[in-house]
C-alpha cells in the first residue's frame, strides 16, 4: 500500500470534523461555568467549514473517482454530496442543542465533540471503498452516538435508551463482523470495488449468500429495518431532541450510504442478488414489512417523538426499496436514494426542530395532545411542521413526495419489473402515513389549546426551523438542480 | 403558440394572491377578503381572454394555448398545460365559481380569516393546475396540491364532526391517488423501455399501447382514483361527511368544481392511455353509475339535513356525467361535460342557498324551516330557478346535459359497432333507468323546496328572516343568468366542445382496435408478431433466471485465495 500525503486533501472534510472534534473533547477540560454555548459555536463552524470544504472538494473532483490508501477510501462525487449532507446535519443539529442543553439541563460539553467525531466516522462511509473502513466508519459513528443517547444523566428512560441502543448496536456490530469475515473468505478482497467481480467468480457461493445475508441482519438494526427495529422507538424517545434527529437524520442516511456502497457496488451485478438465494430477496421482504409495520405502529402512538421513530422506520424501508434497486440493476436508483436521504433528512431536522421548539423548561410536551392549538399560538412553527410532515408523506409539493416518486421510479426500472409488487406496498403504504401525519396537522390546526404554549426561544433553533422546511419545498418544486448535482 | 401566456398566468395570479394575503397583518380581515375577491375576479377575467386566442374550428390543434418548458430534466417531466375544448369550459367554471364562493361566504367566516382566503387561492391554483395540465407528472402534483387546503376547509372551518369529515376526505382521496401513481410509474416507465426516452408528456405517453392485461391494472388503478373523486357508489361515501362538515365555500367548491376531477381525470388520462382497459371496465363501471344516479336520488328523499340531500343528489347527478362518458357516443361525451357544467352551477348555487338560511338560522335541518317564501320572496324565487335547473326542467341547463346523457347512451353500440358487445350491456336499459333518476331528482329536489318554502310559517324562529341583501344577491345573480343560457343556448358551447370529443372517439377507437402485443407505438406493430415475441420474452426471462439457479450452487469447499494486502 503506497501513500501519497497529497491526497490526504481529498479528506479535508473528514480531517477538520475528527480534528475540531478533538479540540472540543480537549476545551470541555477548561470550561467553567454551564454554559456552553461557545463549544456548540466552535462545533458548527467546524462541520460548516466541512461542508464548505466537501462543496469544494465536489467541484474538483471530476467524473471519475479517485481511489486514496490504496482501495481503503475513495472520493468521487457522491461521496462529497454525502459529506456535505452529513456535515450540514451536524452544523444543524449543533445549532439546536445549546438552547435544548438550557432549557432541559443537561449542559455537557463533551457532547460537541462527540458528535462531530461521530460526524467524522459518517464521512468515512460516505468515502468507503472497502469493508475494514465500512466497519470502521460505522463503529467510530455509532460508538458516538451511544454517547450522545445517554447524555441526560439524570434522565431514567435516557439511561434506558442509550443501554438499550449500545446493547443492540453491539450485538449488530458482531453479525457486521461476521458477515465481513464470510464476504472476505470468498473474495479473497476486502476492495468493495475488486469484490463484485471476484464474487461472481468465487468457488464459494455459501460464503457469499451467509455474508451477504448477515450483511442485511446488520444493517438492518443499523437501519432500524424491522424486525431489527426494537431498539428505535426507544432510543428516539429516551435521546435528547437534537440527538434524536441526528440518529433519525444523520446516522440513517449514513447507514444507507454504506449500504450503497456495499451492496450497490460490492454485491451488485448481474448474479449475486438474484435468486431465491440472493441477499435481495430477504432485503425485498424486509423493506415490505418494514414500511408496512413502521406506520402501522406509527397510527397508534401518541407520543409525537414515538410516531415520528415509527416513522422513520417506515422511511428506511422505502430506502432499502432503493438500495434493493441499486444492486438490481436499475440505473437510476443510486441518485434515487441519494435524493431520497437529502429530502428525509431536512424533512427530519425540521420536523425535530418543531419538537425542540415546543418544549421548554424541563417539559418537553411530547404528547400530539400538548400540541393543541400550536397553529393559532405559533403559526410559523406551525406551518414549518406541516412542510415537513407533508414531506414524510410524500405529498407535493415537497421534496418527500418527489423523493418516493424517484426512488418508486426506480425501483420499477429494475429488470422485468420485479419490484413492482414493492412500489405497490409501498405506495399503499403512503395512504397510511397520512393518516398519523395529519393527526399531528389536525392537532395544531383543529383543535384548541388548553393552555398557552411557551416555546424554547432561540435564534439556532428558529433558523433551523426556518431553513429547513424552505429546502423540503425547494426539493419538490426545483429537484432538477439537485438531480444534476447528485449526478443522475 | 399565441396566448401561451396565459394558463401560467392564471395558475399564478392565485398563488401570488394567497402569498401576498399571507403577508398582510393578521387582524386586517377586510383587506383579506378585499384581496381574496380581487385575485378570484382577476383570474377570472383572465379565463375569458382564452377565448380571445382559443380557436374554436374543427380542424385547429386538439391543445391550444400550449406552454411548454422543461421543469425536471433528469426525469423527462415536463410544464406543459394547455386546454381543449371541454378543459376550456371547466377552467371556466372554476374561475366564475370562486369569486362567487368568496363573496357569498362573506362575514360567516370569522376566524383565521387570512388563512381561508390563503386556502382558497392555493386550492383555487390547484384546481386550474389540474385541468390545464398536459403532463402527467404536474396533473398529480396538482392533484395532490388540491388535496391539503380542502382537508384544511373542512377540518379548520367545519362543523362539529369536522375531524373526522377532513381525515376521512383525505384517506380515501389518498388510497385511490396512490395507486395511479403506481399506474404513472407502470407508464412512464414502459414508455421509456419503449422508446428509450423518459417522459411524462401526456401527449407523448398516449402514443404507446401497453400489453391487455397491463391497460386493465392501470385503466382500474387510475379509475379508482378518479370514480373515488366523482364519487361513483359505492365508492361515496365520504362525500356527505365532507359537505355536511365542510363550510359553504368548502361544499359550493366541491360540488361545483372537484368532484368534475374525476370525470375530467377518466377524460383526459385514463381513457386515451389505456382504451383497451376502459373497454374492459366499461360495463362494471356504467351499471354502477346507473346503480348510483338511482341509489342517490333515493338517499337523498330520506334525507333530513339539506346539506346532505343536495350531496346525495350530486352521487346522483355525478352518476350521469360517468355514464355518458363511458356511453362512448358523441352526444354521451358531450352530454357528460354539459351536464359537468350545468351541475357545477346548480349545485354551487343549491349549496351557497342553503349557506345563506344557515347564516340566519345556524340550522339546516327541514323541519326547522316552512314557509320562507313569505319572508324571503326574492331568494325562494332565484333559488327555485337553480332547484328547477338541477331537477333538469327543460329550457334551463340540467335539461341538456341529462338529455343528451341518456340519449347517447341509448346509442351506446352506434360508434363502435363491431366492439358493441363489450361495451355497454343493455345499453337501452341503461338509459330507461338513468331516466328514472330524471324523475326521482325533480321529487326530491321540489320537496325539498316545499319543505322549506311553502307551508305555514309556524316557526316561529324563522319570523324574522331577512330577504337576500346586495351582496347575496350579487353571487346568484350570474349563477342563474348562467343556468338560463346553458339551458337556451347550448349550440355555440356544444359547437366548441365538439372538436374536442370528437378526437376523443376517434382517437379512442384507433387505438382500441389496436391488436395485444408488447409495450409499442401505436401501428408500430406488425401483424405476426405479437404473439410470438410475448413468448420469446417469456422464454429468455426463463433462461436468466435458469442461469442464476445454476451459479449459487452450494457445492465447493471454502477457500480463501488470500487478501489484497
Amino acid at each position: 500500500m503506497n501513500f501519497d500525503p497529497a491526497q490526504l486533501g481529498y479528506l479535508v472534510p473528514y480531517l477538520v470534523l475528527a480534528v475540531v472534534g478533538m479540540m472540543l473533547v480537549l476545551a470541555e477540560a477548561f470550561y467553567r461555568g454551564s454554559d456552553r454555548t461557545g463549544l456548540a459555536s466552535l462545533a458548527t463552524g467546524g462541520s460548516v467549514a466541512a461542508f464548505i470544504a466537501s462543496v469544494i472538494l465536489y467541484r474538483q473532483v471530476g467524473e471519475g473517482s479517485v481511489s486514496i490508501l490504496g482501495d481503503a477510501l475513495v472520493a468521487d462525487k457522491m461521496s462529497y454530496v454525502l459529506s456535505a449532507l452529513f456535515s450540514i446535519t451536524t452544523a444543524f443539529t449543533s445549532l439546536m442543542s445549546p438552547a435544548h442543553q438550557r432549557e432541559h439541563d443537561w449542559q455537557i460539553g463533551e457532547y460537541y465533540g462527540v458528535m462531530l467525531l461521530s460526524a467524522s466516522g459518517m464521512v468515512m462511509l460516505a468515502h468507503a471503498a472497502s469493508l475494514v473502513t465500512v466497519f470502521l466508519g460505522i463503529e467510530t459513528m455509532s460508538i458516538g452516538v451511544y454517547v450522545m443517547t445517554a447524555m441526560r444523566r439524570r434522565s431514567r428512560r435516557g439511561n434506558e435508551a442509550a443501554m438499550k441502543y449500545f446493547l443492540i448496536g453491539a450485538f449488530a456490530t458482531g453479525f457486521l463482523m461476521y458477515g465481513m469475515a464470510l464476504l472476505y473468505g470468498a473474495a479473497g478482497t476486502t476492495s468493495l470495488a475488486k469484490m463484485s467481480s471476484a464474487l461472481a467468480a468465487t468457488n464459494n457461493p455459501g460464503l457469499v449468500i451467509a455474508g451477504g445475508f448477515l450483511l442485511v441482519v446488520a444493517f438492518g438494526f443499523k437501519v432500524a429495518a424491522v424486525p431489527f427495529h426494537m431498539w428505535a422507538p426507544d432510543a428516539y424517545e429516551g435521546a435528547p431532541t437534537p440527538v434524536t434527529a441526528f440518529m433519525a437524520a444523520a446516522v440513517k442516511a449514513a447507514a444507507v450510504a454504506a449500504m450503497l456502497r456495499v451492496f450497490g457496488r460490492a454485491l451488485g451485478g448481474d448474479v449475486i442478488p438474484f435468486g431465491a438465494l440472493g441477499w435481495a430477496s430477504p432485503m425485498v421482504v424486509i423493506a415490505a414489512i418494514t414500511i408496512t409495520i413502521g406506520n402501522i405502529s406509527a397510527v397508534r402512538q401518541d407520543n409525537v417523538k414515538r410516531m415520528l421513530a415509527y416513522s422513520s422506520i417506515s422511511h428506511a424501508g422505502v430506502l432499502l426499496v432503493g438500495v434493493s434497486a441499486v444492486g438490481l440493476g436499475s440505473p437510476t436508483a443510486q441518485s434515487s436514494v441519494v435524493y431520497y436521504l437529502i429530502a428525509y433528512t431536512f424533512a427530519t431536522l425540521g420536523a425535530f426542530a418543531c419538537v425542540a421548539y415546543v418544549g421548554s423548561k424541563g417539559r418537553e410536551r411530547l404528547l400530539v395532545d400538548d400540541w393543541a392549538g400550536l397553529g393559532a399560538q405559533h403559526p410559523g412553527a406551525a406551518l414549518a411542521m406541516v412542510i415537513c410532515l407533508l414531506s414524510f408523506g410524500g405529498i407535493p409539493p415537497t421534496g418527500g413526495f418527489f423523493a418516493k416518486f424517484y426512488v418508486f421510479k426506480s425501483a420499477m426500472e429494475v429488470y422485468n419489473g420485479q419490484l413492482l409488487w414493492l412500489v405497490v406496498v409501498g405506495v399503499v403504504n403512503s395512504a397510511i402515513s397520512i393518516y398519523y401525519y395529519l393527526r399531528i396537522v389536525t392537532a395544531m390546526y383543529f383543535r384548541e389549546a388548553t393552555q398557552p404554549i411557551a416555546p424554547t426561544r432561540s435564534t439556532g433553533l428558529l433558523f433551523v426551523l426556518a431553513l429547513c422546511p424552505l429546502i423540503v419545498l425547494e426539493l419538490g418544486l426545483m429537484p432538477g438542480w439537485w438531480l444534476k448535482i447528485i449526478g443522475q | 403558440m399565441p396566448g401561451s401566456f396565459l394558463l401560467p398566468l392564471l395558475l399564478g395570479l392565485p398563488l401570488l394572491g394567497a402569498i401576498l394575503v399571507m403577508c398582510t397583518p393578521k387582524e386586517e380581515a377586510t383587506l383579506h377578503r378585499g384581496i381574496g375577491l380581487t385575485f378570484t375576479i382577476a383570474t377570472f377575467l383572465v379565463s375569458l381572454a382564452m377565448f380571445r386566442f382559443y380557436n374554436p374550428r374543427p380542424d385547429a390543434a386538439a391543445f391550444q394555448l400550449v406552454f411548454d418548458t422543461e421543469w425536471i430534466p433528469g426525469l423527462g417531466a415536463h410544464f406543459k398545460t394547455g386546454v381543449d375544448g371541454i378543459s376550456l369550459f371547466l377552467v371556466i367554471l372554476t374561475t366564475l365559481l370562486m369569486p362567487i364562493t368568496l363573496l357569498g361566504t362573506g362575514k360567516s367566516i370569522e376566524k383565521h380569516v387570512r388563512e381561508f382566503i390563503a386556502a382558497i387561492l392555493v386550492l383555487e391554483t390547484g384546481m386550474l393546475g389540474a385541468f390545464v395540465a398536459l403532463d402527467i407528472f404536474l396533473f398529480y402534483v396538482m392533484w395532490e396540491v388540491m388535496l391539503i387546503p380542502m382537508y384544511l376547509l373542512i377540518g379548520i372551518w367545519g362543523g362539529q364532526r369536522r375531524l373526522y369529515a377532513s381525515i376521512k376526505f383525505v384517506i380515501y382521496t389518498m388510497v385511490g391517488s396512490l395507486l395511479m401513481l403506481v399506474a404513472i410509474f407502470y407508464v412512464y416507465v414502459q414508455y421509456g423501455k419503449t422508446t428509450g426516452q423518459y417522459t411524462t408528456d401526456l401527449e407523448k405517453l398516449m402514443t404507446v399501447a401497453l400489453t391487455y392485461k397491463a391497460q386493465v391494472y392501470c385503466f382500474g388503478a387510475f379509475a379508482l382514483a378518479f370514480l373515488i373523486k366523482v364519487p361513483l357508489f359505492p365508492l361515496h361515501t365520504w362525500l356527505p361527511d365532507a359537505h355536511v362538515e365542510a363550510p359553504t365555500a368548502g361544499s359550493v367548491i366541491l360540488a361545483g368544481v372537484m368532484l368534475k376531477f374525476g370525470v375530467y381525470g377518466l377524460y383526459r388520462f385514463a381513457m386515451p392511455l389505456f382504451p383497451h382497459g376502459a373497454q374492459v371496465w366499461a360495463p362494471l363501471i356504467a351499471i354502477l353509475a346507473v346503480v348510483g344516479i338511482i341509489y342517490g336520488a333515493l338517499v337523498a328523499f330520506a334525507q333530513d339535513d339539506v346539506k346532505k340531500l343536495i350531496a346525495y343528489s350530486s352521487v346522483s347527478h355525478m352518476g350521469f356525467c360517468v355514464l355518458g362518458l363511458f356511453a362512448l357516443t358523441a352526444y354521451g361525451v358531450s352530454g357528460s361535460v354539459y351536464a359537468m357544467l350545468s351541475h357545477g352551477l346548480t349545485t354551487g348555487g343549491l349549496f351557497l342557498g342553503v349557506g345563506f338560511l344557515y347564516d340566519r338560522r345556524h340550522t339546516r335541518r327541514l323541519a326547522e324551516y316552512g314557509g320562507v317564501w313569505k319572508k324571503m320572496p326574492i331568494f325562494a324565487g332565484l333559488y327555485l330557478i337553480i332547484v328547477m335547473g338541477s331537477a333538469g326542467l327543460p329550457a334551463l341547463s340540467g335539461f341538456i346535459g341529462e338529455f343528451l346523457t341518456i340519449f347517447g347512451t341509448f346509442n351506446a353500440q352506434d360508434t363502435f359497432p363491431q366492439a358493441a358487445p363489450h361495451f355497454l350491456p343493455y345499453p337501452r336499459l341503461l338509459g330507461a333507468l338513468a331516466a328514472t333518476g330524471v324523475i326521482l331528482g325533480a321529487i326530491y329536489l321540489l320537496y325539498m323546496f316545499q319543505k322549506v318554502f311553502f307551508g305555514k310559517l309556524d316557526k316561529e324562529k324563522n319570523g324574522g328572516l331577512k330577504d337576500l341583501n346586495a351582496r347575496e344577491l350579487t353571487t346568484f345573480i350570474p349563477i342563474v343568468i348562467l343556468i338560463f343560457v346553458l339551458g337556451l343556448f347550448p349550440r355555440p358551447i356544444l359547437a366548441v366542445m365538439e372538436p374536442a370529443t370528437q378526437k376523443f372517439l376517434r382517437d379512442f377507437g384507433h387505438r382500441v382496435a389496436e391488436p395485444d402485443g408488447p409495450p409499442h407505438i401505436y401501428g408500430s406493430l406488425p401483424a405476426a408478431v405479437d404473439a410470438s415475441a410475448v413468448k420469446a420474452d417469456a422464454d429468455l426471462n426463463k433462461a436468466i433466471d435458469e442461469a442464476n439457479k445454476v451459479k449459487i450452487q452450494l457445492d465447493k469447499v471454502p477457500a480463501p485465495t488470500g487478501g489484497d494486502e
